[in-house]
């Protein structure tokens, strides 16, 4: 027992150094990553700068998303919240909520930058938010059910891309996307069950918010 | 490992040469091909000396092979004709041919190394000639190269200034990631986030002592529209590092907000030890403990207002509900 503290000591005192000067060398493209570091991560260390801003791109427009989502619900629990619609409301928020705080693991473990624009995310959810639960439960369902069918279709096209590229390499990361996938599919789904197609002018809010995700996506995996 | 053997050969000739002729004027950082064809050569001569030669080789041999291990532990791939001449000189830099995974290759070096090597070397050269294309001539002279390598340099003193502030700033990874790993066995006291940044800062502006009556220059350099791009790229990543080994894990509009201002601290220090006669740079890092203290207290003062905010924003709807009270307008009628 004494043996082994004694031996794991000396390989932690004296190697760990070596290791890590290692891995700072080594891996000119990468940075190096400090032991403490969970060895257990979603996200596989990257081998080359491609990758590395790829995998950042997807994971800054993933955690915006989500942000965006956190803050929509907020905004429609903000005028919605005494109604018959708040515990529905409430129990989709929860689970962006977990979908946001994975993200911020992440970002955090991984060193990637947040995009600049979240102060605007943060405005335009919740103003998406309220003024869609404004025109009523329908309007608000509505909301999600447009807001949900975009990022279920991102989430596709990361998945495909992940795919594409090494399905082995990101086994972990595909297995996450795709279970939030199933998720935000699941809110759709709901949305479409309480009424969201009853909202008069359903076509037209339905596709410029649409069209308002996909802008925010483009930007937000950008700046 | 037959091309160390054939050299080994080569250095025996070598030294039965060398009491007959000449100058071997090789130094020891030849590129491959100036070895390739001394090593053509000699294995010639070597063919028709080896007869005459029996008795001098023999003693020779056992010398060459000790000093080949001698050159072997400091740099193996490097021994063949090279090892005699050194002999006589002083002990070379380090000039083993490894490559990216740290295995020994034999004669080959990237040519991103070999520029690495170049400017590392035209370092010494900066106080004399500043940081110019001179300084580069003089270093690829001093390894044995033309003075006209230098023109491998697209960039001229950019290049020269951004290896620089490249070695600098893995130093100082190399450093915080050290100290981290200290914190982390409990060997070390975990810093404040105050006194962490201080002292990385501190750590990173020593690194230009050596250079600071030619600073300005590289600064300038640095300034030069086409090396923006790289300088700013050097710089934020520097920054980005020392709030991550600082302990920042902020995901929000704070992760831009903390290296702005730290970027701000970093850059007037800078300047402010360009023109700092104090013993030490003691006016420098005065500096610098007080532009920390500064963003410290910004950072409290601006707590403190969103405190102050989010009571008073509940002082007034709590107003708005006594006057709705009061004015009967919550009751339903």
């Amino acid at each position: 027992m004494m043996q082994t503290a004694v031996i794991s000591r000396t390989l932690l005192t004296v190697w760990t150094p070596v290791f890590s000067s290692l891995a700072a060398r080594t891996c000119s493209n990468c940075r190096a990553v400090p032991y403490g570091a969970r060895q257990y991560s979603v996200i596989p260390p990257s081998t080359s700068s491609e990758e590395k801003a790829m995998l950042d791109r997807m994971l800054r427009v993933d955690h915006a998303g989500e942000y965006g989502a956190n803050r929509i619900y907020a905004g429609q629990m903000a005028v919605l919240g005494r109604s018959q619609s708040a515990p529905l409301i409430q129990s989709m928020w929860d689970q962006e909520k977990y979908h946001l705080q994975k993200f911020n693991e992440i970002l955090a473990e991984n060193r990637v930058r947040p995009t600049l624009l979240l102060p605007l995310w943060n405005v335009a959810g919740f103003v998406l938010g309220a003024s869609s639960a404004l025109l009523g439960k329908e309007g608000a369902m509505a909301c999600t059910v447009a807001v949900e069918e975009s990022i279920s279709e991102h989430y596709n096209s990361q998945i495909r891309a992940l795919m594409e590229a090494n399905p082995d390499r990101y086994k972990e990361l595909l297995q996450m996307i795709k279970e939030f996938r199933d998720d935000e599919m699941e809110h759709h789904d709901t949305g479409l069950e309480h009424d969201a197609e009853k909202l008069p002018g359903y076509w037209l809010m339905k596709t410029v918010i649409q069209a308002g995700c996909k802008a925010a996506i483009y930007v937000s995996e950008r700046i | 490992m037959a091309v160390l053997l054939r050299g080994l050969r080569a250095g025996r000739a070598l030294r039965g040469l060398s009491k007959v002729t000449v100058p071997v004027a090789t130094s020891p950082h030849c590129t491959g091909v100036r070895r390739g064809f001394h090593r053509a050569v000699l294995l010639q001569v070597q063919k028709e000396s080896d007869p005459d030669d029996s008795s001098s080789t023999t003693t020779s041999s056992s010398s060459s092979s000790s000093s080949y291990h001698q050159h072997y532990q400091a740099h193996p791939s490097e021994s063949e004709p090279a090892s005699s001449a050194s002999e006589q000189e002083t002990p070379t830099p380090n000039t083993s041919y490894t490559d990216q995974a740290g295995e020994e290759s034999e004669d080959y070096e990237t040519e991103e190394q070999l520029q690495a090597r170049i400017l590392t070397a035209a370092l010494e050269f900066v106080p004399q000639h500043g940081w110019s294309v001179e300084a580069i001539s003089a270093a690829a002279e001093t390894l044995g190269l033309s003075s006209a390598s230098a023109g491998m340099f697209t960039n001229g003193a950019g290049d020269l200034v951004l290896h620089f502030i490249a070695h600098c700033n893995a130093q100082l990874t190399e450093t915080l990631a050290e100290q981290h790993n200290q914190v982390q066995l409990g060997q070390a006291e975990k810093k404040t986030t105050a006194e962490f940044l201080r002292d990385a800062v501190e750590i990173r502006l020593r690194m230009l002592i050596p250079y600071i009556d030619t600073w300005p220059q590289a600064m300038s350099i640095l300034l030069l529209p086409h090396n923006i791009p790289d300088s700013l790229k050097h710089l934020s990543t520097m920054v980005d590092d020392i709030w991550y080994y600082a302990g920042d894990r902020s995901t929000d509009l704070n992760w831009y907000t903390r290296r702005a201002a730290l970027t701000g601290i970093y850059n007037t220090t800078e300047l402010v030890m360009l023109q700092d006669s104090s013993p030490d740079f003691q006016d420098t890092w005065a500096f610098l403990d007080n532009r920390i203290n500064d963003i410290v207290n910004m950072a409290n003062t601006a707590k403190q207002a969103q405190a102050t905010g989010e009571a008073v924003v509940q002082g007034l709807m709590g107003a708005a509900v006594t006057l709705k009270n009061l004015t009967g307008m919550n009751q339903r009628r």
